[in-house]
């Protein structure tokens, strides 16, 4: 950088140039305390009102709680059902991204490589289940799972959070389908290459990120779908969100929600910092930016 | 991208995913349809009637909770998109600390919607933070009601926050496609910040921001958790009232007519959006 007191007169483009930078390193440090506040402070909040010690109850002045304990913790894994929750929340999210995978890798291929009549109708369709709003679909799925003998069942939960993760799952791999260069797939034709050999050392290594990111949203649907596993899984089973909501509902303990809502989110966020380079931005909003 | 043509193994290929989706969707919207008018009603009697159809319409409670989820979907896209977009802009220069701020913005997104609620309804309830600051500064004399409050403030405040990630990454992307060569061209040509705001970011944006309103709208307009938790004593929402009916007061059949009119609502602002894409299309 040119000294400030140099006599010899800057290029206006420079002078303009560093006053751009300026600008914009001052709109970086207020948009970073925005943000901070913005998500760090309800999150800060919550892990405070889980670590209230029942014998110094944090009331209306104190702006900080009196007291750590870890006593609410304790009280939750003892005395609620948050342990057999948590092994139905997690047993049930795999299942479902398993099978909306293998459900829909061979439509994905098909909407992603081939001409087909009527692909803009196909994609819309594929869409419904996030269009339609939930209760509508969990109220009436659930009479239809019922005839079926599915509601009720570790079964019929996997197959409903299969459906609402499912639209992702297509969206996303279509998407990284289509990106595939038909070159080298006839490269590969032309030296040879089988269905076998094109599937593994084509198809499956150049949608791998596409087919990471598309588990990671059925994922975290799954582990966060509401409506549907309110009305078709309990009283038999009930998974974090359920058992979040029977905090929040006529009974509301704010202590046991911190806890519960921490454990809720603490994996999500550490997967989203793990996996944070397979979300660059193109994978939602190519696979949501057009309808 | 050369499309190869199909063979009839390519249609059945189909099958596993859009037939899972229409199996499971198709038979419920067509349940919900049919027992609105009361044919498989639960009650074993199948019969034709629209005496559901005058219960509901001609019940206070249901239009209020109709004309309250309207407003909240409604307020909670253009609420959202309003906030993403200004954020949207800033991403989209380069500038240090970028990468880390995209990350700390995202989080929202990987919270569920409960929880996000629940974060929420910490800070603005009675005597949250958000009151205790106001009262600390002596802006207000006695807590504000956020939370369960008449107008649904609250509940508008959560969607924000836990959608403004969804809606911001939509946008970004559509902000990218945007060539600085086209901007910089138009500032040669003497547009000033403001005339490039209006007449080049946001119509150019303007696709990624009706498809982000539409989802946020059918997200908000649908939802039950968190209207039930951080909304008014009085309407509910009409997801809500639909639960009720059919839980409760076990009327599935009216419960039924309310499903049909989400579905309806949902249908119809999804095509007055995609015309009015058309539109936004066809101009420039």
């Amino acid at each position: 950088m040119t000294q400030t007191d140099n006599k010899v007169k800057r290029p206006l483009h420079l002078i303009q140039a560093r006053k751009m930078r300026n600008y914009y390193l001052l709109l970086t440090i207020f948009f970073m305390i925005v943000m901070i506040v913005w998500v760090g402070v309800p999150i800060l909040m919550t892990i405070m009102w889980s670590l209230v010690d029942p014998k110094n109850p944090w009331s209306y002045p104190n702006v900080f709680p009196p007291s750590f304990s870890l006593a609410q913790w304790k009280f939750v894994f003892d005395y609620t059902n948050i342990g057999r929750a948590l092994r139905t929340s997690y047993s049930v999210a795999p299942l479902a991204v398993l099978l909306s995978l293998v459900l829909s890798l061979p439509t994905s291929y098909v909407l992603g490589r081939r001409k087909i009549p009527g692909k803009k109708l196909f994609m819309l369709l594929v869409l419904l289940p996030i269009i339609m709003p939930g209760m509508v679909v969990a109220l009436f799925l659930s009479r239809i799972f019922t005839t079926f003998g599915l509601s009720q069942t570790f079964f019929g939960l996997v197959l409903a959070h299969t459906l609402m993760s499912i639209p992702y799952m297509i969206r996303v791999m279509t998407t990284s389908f289509q990106a595939i260069p038909q070159d080298v797939i006839d490269a590969a034709e032309n030296l040879g290459a089988n269905t076998f050999v094109k599937i593994r050392d084509i198809f499956l290594p150049m949608i791998r990120p596409g087919l990471l990111a598309g588990m990671i949203f059925a994922f975290t649907v799954s582990i966060e779908e509401f409506n549907l596993t309110f009305i078709i899984g309990t009283p038999t089973f009930e998974t974090i969100p359920t058992i979040l909501y029977s905090f929040m509902g006529y009974n509301f303990i704010r202590t046991n929600a911190s806890v519960v809502a921490l454990l809720m989110m603490t994996p999500n966020i550490i997967m989203l910092f793990i996996v944070e380079r397979f979300l660059k931005s193109d994978y939602l909003a190519a696979s949501l930016g057009k309808m | 991208m050369k499309e190869k043509e199909i063979s009839p193994i390519h249609i059945l290929m189909l099958f596993p995913g859009v037939g899972f989706i229409l199996l499971f969707i198709g038979s419920s919207i067509f349940l919900t349809l049919v027992q609105s008018f009361g044919v498989f009603s639960i009650t074993g009697n199948s019969l034709f009637t629209l005496e559901n159809w005058k219960v509901i319409l001609q019940t206070r409670e249901s239009m209020d909770s109709l004309l309250f989820s309207l407003k909240m979907g409604i307020l909670s896209s253009v609420g959202t998109v309003v906030v993403a977009f200004p954020v949207a802009l800033f991403f989209r220069k380069g500038g240090t600390g970028k990468g880390i701020l995209g990350s700390i913005i995202k989080v929202p997104l990987f919270i569920p919607a409960l929880v996000a609620a629940f974060l929420i309804l910490n800070l603005i309830s009675y005597h949250g933070l958000v009151n205790t600051a106001l009262m600390r500064f002596h802006l207000i004399n006695e807590p504000l009601r956020m939370l369960n409050d008449k107008f649904g403030w609250g509940v508008v405040f959560i969607q924000i926050w836990k959608n403004l990630p969804f809606v911001l990454l939509i946008i970004m992307a559509s902000l990218a496609s945007i060539r600085d060569d086209t901007i910089d061209a138009a500032k040669n040509l003497g547009a000033g910040y403001w005339s490039i705001l209006f007449r080049m970011y946001i119509p150019l944006a303007m696709p990624g921001i009706l498809v982000s309103m539409i989802l946020m709208f059918i997200k908000a307009f649908g939802d039950f958790p968190i209207v039930s938790v951080a909304g008014p004593i009085y309407p509910s929402s009409i997801a809500g009232r639909m639960h009720i009916m059919a839980t409760i007061y076990q009327e599935w059949d009216q419960a039924a007519v309310l499903g049909v009119i989400i579905i309806i609502t949902a249908f119809i602002v999804i095509w007055a959006y995609s015309r009015l894409a058309e539109f936004v299309k066809g101009e420039i």
